[in-house]
């Protein structure tokens, strides 16, 4: 009897959300268990099925994500013993004696907690880029003829390793920090680690928000229950009838970058941002759908980003967790390192309020988007789409002392809808172009893209058999573009904080359940999962 | 609290931090505002001020600042 399947796991059969063993399976089954277990055996129910999920998508490497909690969980006591020493040593002693005894406990805290996030980055560097970084070494031996290469090992990979490992950082800085507790309950740890709707791609939870919650999960309500899966059948829509509708558009002018014109690669790189944007948040949807049924509230991971009026802030409503993630373990700790600190008060002496602060917040962004370009993906053209952003971002704060003035002179009123609606488009264009070069084959390619979009910006292409070539047809295409429309809607409505969810709510139940028929049916008749259609994987499951 | 309103007004003027209590969400500050801010308060008051500490609630009020300073002088 073969036996391989108990060490690779399904793999992709499992890790998208909207897979039918998913919904039609695994989901089912979970919460018909988890509903007839007694209250207090509930939260081990959760943890079974975190493990169970895991070990199906991605086998015997469910050890991996255990050990990673074991981790977690033993440099938390560590750095809590050491914290109580300190507590002990420190007491009754005078105030001049205790700043130096506080350093020299804090010395040895720093060290635990360097110790720890080293174990678990340098986990995720090995696993996730050395085939990247030794590649580019060899590259560089090459170029200068040395005969030596090094050897390129292949790893396999956890699935949601990028996420999982930022959580398990976030543990152990919180507990340095005293910002939590450290926990002296594994499971509760390994809950934590592992809750199986948010294992795959994210959203990043901190142990502050989703600890408890997860240990004190209770009876299924009713509401969250029809709450969670109209989200889940909204993340469905979004994910089956528009980004997998458009994929194979997206697919054929990606990987052809010299057989089209500007005005095709243009469509593509349009279609490939409201993909991107269909799939992850449609797979948000349905994750904190998932939880919502348990009872568990996730951290939002998306606020309608393409309102954004400024690149910087689409960052802030486009994969918060992450956004803020970086923000609180990069951005801030280098800004208020002491030498950055010096570098504040210095130049903000010679350069003034805006641009002093500038240089020591230039640096620390810097940091914060190379990280989060080598964070999606082990490729060159990741770096370019983190640069890339580093320099709007700093380009915006550089010449926004200049815009105020500009403005005035020229008279535009910056609160009016006009100039709003321009700062929106404007975002739009320079994301979309971020995210040709994210989606290119390497940043070769992505040059190519780009370039040919100015230098055969025509439209012929679009004469006659081009949508075949494509792999679409018109009707994708409409269907499509009808989605985003009524997503858009939604989106404005929730932009002014209704929430459809509430209202509906309030309805009938027949007038309730005429809407939910009315879009099952909609994902049944429009969904892109008929003859011609190959299931895509969920997009940040990748990274 | 006078000589936290001054190096507040130095930092970014304009803005009543007597009474405003959004500072951070109300966007009155920004991050390189905070980056200047966390420079001049642990100069001024012989503190340090960790990383973890700049969250909005802590920012958005000068009585909050002041309230962090206080906390902060009494853990050094």
């Amino acid at each position: 009897m073969d036996l391989s399947f108990l060490l690779a796991g399904t793999g992709k059969t499992m890790t998208s959300f909207f897979s039918m063993t998913y919904l039609f399976a695994f989901l089912p089954v979970c919460l018909i268990v988890y509903a007839v277990t007694p209250k207090k055996a509930k939260k081990y129910v959760l943890l079974a099925e975190s493990l169970l999920f895991f070990w199906l998508v991605s086998g015997a490497l469910v050890l991996y994500l255990i050990l990673s909690a074991v981790s977690v969980f033993c440099f938390g006591l560590w750095l809590d013993k050491l914290q109580q020493k300190q507590k002990t040593a420190l007491k009754g002693l005078p105030k001049e004696e205790k700043k130096a005894a506080k350093q020299k406990h804090l010395r040895k805290q720093r060290a635990v907690l360097a110790l720890g996030v080293l174990i678990h980055i340098g986990m995720l560097l090995v696993l996730k880029y050395s085939e990247f970084f030794l590649g580019n070494i060899n590259s560089i031996l090459s170029a200068f003829n040395c005969p030596f290469r090094m050897y390129i090992p292949k790893f396999i990979m956890p699935v949601g390793i990028s996420f999982f490992t930022l959580q398990a950082v976030s543990y152990i800085t919180d507990v340095y920090h005293g910002l939590i507790a450290a926990d002296r309950n594994f499971p509760r740890i390994l809950l934590f680690m592992s809750f199986f709707p948010q294992i795959v791609e994210g959203p990043i939870c901190r142990y502050g928000q989703t600890a408890e919650q997860l240990w004190n999960v209770g009876q299924i309500k009713y509401r969250s229950l029809t709450f969670g899966l109209q989200r889940i059948l909204f993340g469905m829509m979004k994910k089956i009838v528009v980004a997998d509708r458009l994929d194979p558009l997206v697919k054929k002018v990606f990987d052809e970058p010299n057989s089209f014109d500007g005005g095709v690669i243009i469509l593509a790189a349009v279609c490939y941002t409201v993909q991107l944007y269909m799939d992850f948040s449609g797979s948000m949807d349905a994750v904190l759908g998932t939880a919502e049924i348990f009872g568990v509230k996730l951290p939002e991971n998306f606020q309608r980003p393409f309102f954004s009026r400024s690149v910087s802030e689409f960052w802030k409503r486009w994969h918060i967790t992450l956004g803020a993630w970086f923000k609180d373990y990069i951005f801030y700790p280098v800004t208020s390192s002491k030498r950055m600190k010096n570098l504040t008060s210095s130049a903000r002496k010679k350069l003034g309020n805006h641009y002093g602060p500038l240089a020591a917040g230039g640096i620390a962004l810097f940091c914060v988007w190379w990280c989060n370009g080598l964070w999606h993906g082990a490729g060159w053209n990741f770096i370019f789409f983190g640069m890339y952003h580093f320099v709007l971002i700093l380009s915006g704060n550089l010449i926004e002392p200049l815009v105020k003035p500009i403005n005035n002179k020229l008279h535009i009123k910056t609160d009016s809808a006009g100039y709003k609606v321009f700062q929106i488009i404007r975002t739009t264009i320079l994301v979309i172009i971020g995210e040709l070069f994210f989606r290119a084959n390497g940043i070769a390619s992505g040059m190519q893209l780009f370039g040919r979009i100015f230098s055969d910006l025509t439209f012929r292409s679009f004469d006659g058999g081009l949508l075949y070539r494509l792999g679409v047809d018109r009707y994708d295409l409409i269907i499509a573009a009808v989605t985003v429309v009524i997503v858009f809607i939604i989106s404005i409505l929730n932009e002014k904080c209704i929430s459809i969810r509430e209202a509906l709510e309030k309805k009938s139940l027949v007038f309730r359940w005429c809407i939910l028929y009315v879009l099952i049916l909609y994902i049944v008749v429009f969904g892109a999962y008929s003859f011609g259609y190959i299931p895509v994987d969920p997009m940040y499951a990748q990274f | 609290m006078e000589r936290l309103i001054e190096i507040l007004e130095d930092i970014q003027p304009d803005v009543d931090y007597k009474n405003c209590t959004d500072l951070i969400d109300g966007h009155f500050l920004n991050s390189l505002d905070i980056i200047s801010l966390i420079a001049e308060l642990e100069d001024e008051y012989d503190i340090t001020i960790p990383a973890i500490e700049i969250i909005p609630d802590n920012f958005n009020s000068a009585e909050r600042i002041m309230k962090m300073i206080e906390r902060l002088q009494e853990e050094d």
